[in-house]
């Protein structure tokens, strides 16, 4: 190979001087020393006005807190940081955005004594970043906002029926869940239904799969249906459509008139009911695998239960009693004495604080959604 | 509690506890310099805020670390948890005020307080120059946001799963001063809109505060506010510049902690 003698020749100043990117030395507070042609380009100011200037008073104000609370702590400890985004106001008022990366350059006795930097233009990258965080945040809002339409309305109370919900989305920063809850009248003052359900995945696809399988079931409820054998219904409308497999529904009707409960969970854990003498239990009958779990078809049981004057039946997701590091019977026992405690505030108050009693961390893998529901046979 | 905050205890077991806070932005790895010094003589306690370092992510709780007095009661739990007394409580950056909340909220725990670039109000009021806009605000929200694109789903679980394998060392490069961008923010938030000038007047302790020349982030108006507002205290001016003494200039830290402990 031969190489022409020009670029053999090209000097260490020349190739400094004019670098392919901003390059300087600072002492270790950030005073500048040394910059390159390069650099003076970028950011539009002479190495004469550069000199005895600190690095970080060249960036935005956020970016010069970053880099005392960020970048100065990093390079004392690891002596050197890499892709660091930042922002240099330059003289004719516009902004350059950079990456930075830096090294500490350590004498013979292993003290730092100086860092080097070099600077590049990163102006098509972060507008297109920007773009990126902006469409994903739009994405979690309307999601968000989808998610809330889907659940706005479905509260339905009757003189005889107070009902209360808490919805906490799985935390910001993370696309929302697939948890929805649900409670219409089956006959107008004679049977409500209630509905707590968590389809897999999330953001926009969950939301949209959420509001289907509410629909679906409202309309198979309306056609009579028993619980168990409506949740069947679902499953096989999820199969057939191929919407919302493995989702998991918790579903119960209650005769305000005879004070009954009949009910299903098609992979669901099972509603609580607290009867106002006796304390909290689980209704632990009518437990059948998640919708679409199976190609064949599921029997799926329901159970009844009587409700004593005053019983309230707490439907959840699973948000409320997973935790990592924590067996889920743990959760369930938890819960249990937690419903308990509450036994006697308004379903408002319990399904808040249910929902509340979960720390919420960023890696809130879920939703938490509670309906609590009080029948008072004699309120009226 | 412990295992929350990745509280790590070291030096003379039975001795007078020496309790390091971090300040915003990094981990307790901030103190590395700093506490060999007293190991010989105290009991050293670290520990990181959560969402930081070695703490359980999954305690972050935004309503709870909304505002310092979250992370202030965190404080005062690992003080009643390991039943500390006559604690010596150091506190860099925000810590210095999240240690003047917990001696506040707990008297009978603390001995003294020795606060590092202190600042009880960052924002400018009425009467008062704290150094900051609200646009100084924005613009660090929006350069946390620009310096979190490394935190991909990809990368988060990695670091959060396995704060202490350093065989993941390359891949982990940044990772004493990295944290989720949510917690990033709100942490931000509850230091900088913080206005916490009212709590200093109660400080229970004798204090002292340690002020660097040239800090952009805690300058020296605001060190002079702190020191004649707290009832009980002295303010040493160090030689060292920028806002991380603890990591800039650790000898001269550690003989004025040495120097106040002795008085």
């Amino acid at each position: 190979v031969s190489i022409p003698d020009e670029l053999l020749d090209e000097s260490a100043e020349d190739l400094f001087e004019n670098a392919p990117c901003g390059y300087l030395t600072t002492s270790l507070d950030g005073t500048i020393v040394r910059v390159n042609r390069s650099f003076e380009e970028l950011t539009g100011r002479s190495r004469a006005e550069l000199f005895g200037t600190r690095f970080q008073e060249l960036l935005s104000r956020g970016g010069s807190i970053y880099y005392e609370t960020h970048v100065a702590p990093l390079l004392r400890m690891q002596g050197s940081v890499r892709e660091i985004a930042v922002e240099m106001p330059r003289p004719d008022g516009s902004t350059l955005p950079a990456l930075a990366n830096s090294v500490v350059r350590y004498d013979e006795a292993g003290q730092p004594r100086a860092i080097r930097t070099t600077v590049f233009d990163a102006s098509d990258r972060r507008r297109y970043e920007q773009e990126l965080l902006k469409a994903r945040r739009r994405e979690q809002e309307v999601a968000l906002e989808l998610q809330r339409g889907l659940l706005a309305g479905a509260l339905q109370a009757g003189k005889e029926i107070e009902v209360g919900v808490a919805y906490r989305p799985a935390d910001t920063g993370i696309q929302v869940g697939g948890d929805w809850y649900d409670a219409f009248w089956l006959e107008p003052d004679e049977t409500l239904a209630i509905v707590v359900g968590d389809v897999v995945g999330r953001g926009l696809r969950a939301a949209a799969t959420m509001g289907q399988l509410r629909s679906a079931l409202r309309a198979l409820a309306s056609t009579g249906l028993e619980p168990g054998a409506l949740l069947e219904a679902l499953s096989e409308f999820a199969r057939r459509h191929e919407v919302g497999q493995m989702a998991t529904v918790a579903y119960a009707e209650i005769d305000v008139r005879l004070g009954s409960m009949r009910y299903a969970c098609a992979g669901h854990p099972p509603p609580a009911v607290v009867d106002p003498a006796a304390g909290a239990r689980f209704a632990s009958d009518g437990r059948s695998p998640p919708l679409d779990a199976y190609e064949h078809w599921v029997d799926r049981p329901q159970g009844t239960c009587r409700l004593a004057p005053a019983a309230t039946i707490v439907l959840y997701s699973d948000g409320l009693i997973e935790r990592r590091h924590r067996p889920l019977q743990d959760g369930l026992d938890e819960l249990l004495v937690t419903i308990d405690r509450l036994r006697d505030e308004t379903p408002d108050t319990i399904a808040s604080s249910l929902a509340d009693s979960v720390a919420r961390g960023p890696d809130a893998r879920d939703d938490v959604c509670v309906l609590a529901l009080r029948w008072r046979p004699d309120a009226h | 509690v412990l295992e929350r905050n990745n509280v790590t205890v070291h030096g003379v077991p039975d001795g007078r506890p020496l309790m390091f806070a971090h300040g915003f932005g990094c981990d307790q790895t901030m103190w590395r310099f700093v506490w060999p010094a007293f190991s010989d003589e105290y009991r050293i306690v670290l520990f990181d805020h959560v969402g930081y370092g070695g703490s359980d992510v999954s305690a972050f709780d935004p309503g709870r670390y909304a505002s310092l007095d979250g992370y202030a009661s965190d404080v005062v739990a690992i003080c009643d948890e390991l039943e500390l007394e006559e604690i010596v409580f150091v506190g860099h950056s925000v810590s210095a005020m999240i240690g003047v909340l917990a001696a506040n909220q707990r008297p009978e725990r603390f001995g003294r307080l020795i606060l590092i670039g202190p600042s009880p109000r960052y924002m400018d009021d009425a009467g008062y120059v704290g150094g900051f806009s609200e646009e100084d605000v924005k613009s660090l929200l929006e350069s946390l946001d620009s310096n979190y694109l490394g935190w991909s789903s990809a990368m988060a679980p990695v670091i959060v799963g396995n704060p202490d394998r350093p065989e993941l060392g390359e891949e982990l490069t940044n990772s004493f001063c990295r944290a989720d961008p949510e917690i990033a923010a709100t942490f931000a938030r509850a230091t900088f809109l913080a206005d916490n000038r009212r709590d200093l007047e109660q400080v229970p302790v004798p204090s002292l505060v340690l002020q660097c020349s040239e800090d952009v982030i805690a300058p020296l108006p605001v060190g002079e506010y702190v020191n004649d507002r707290l009832p009980d205290s002295r303010l040493v001016v160090l030689r060292a510049t920028g806002h991380c003494p603890n990591l800039s200039a650790p000898e001269e830290t550690v003989s004025a902690i040495k120097q106040f402990l002795a008085a």
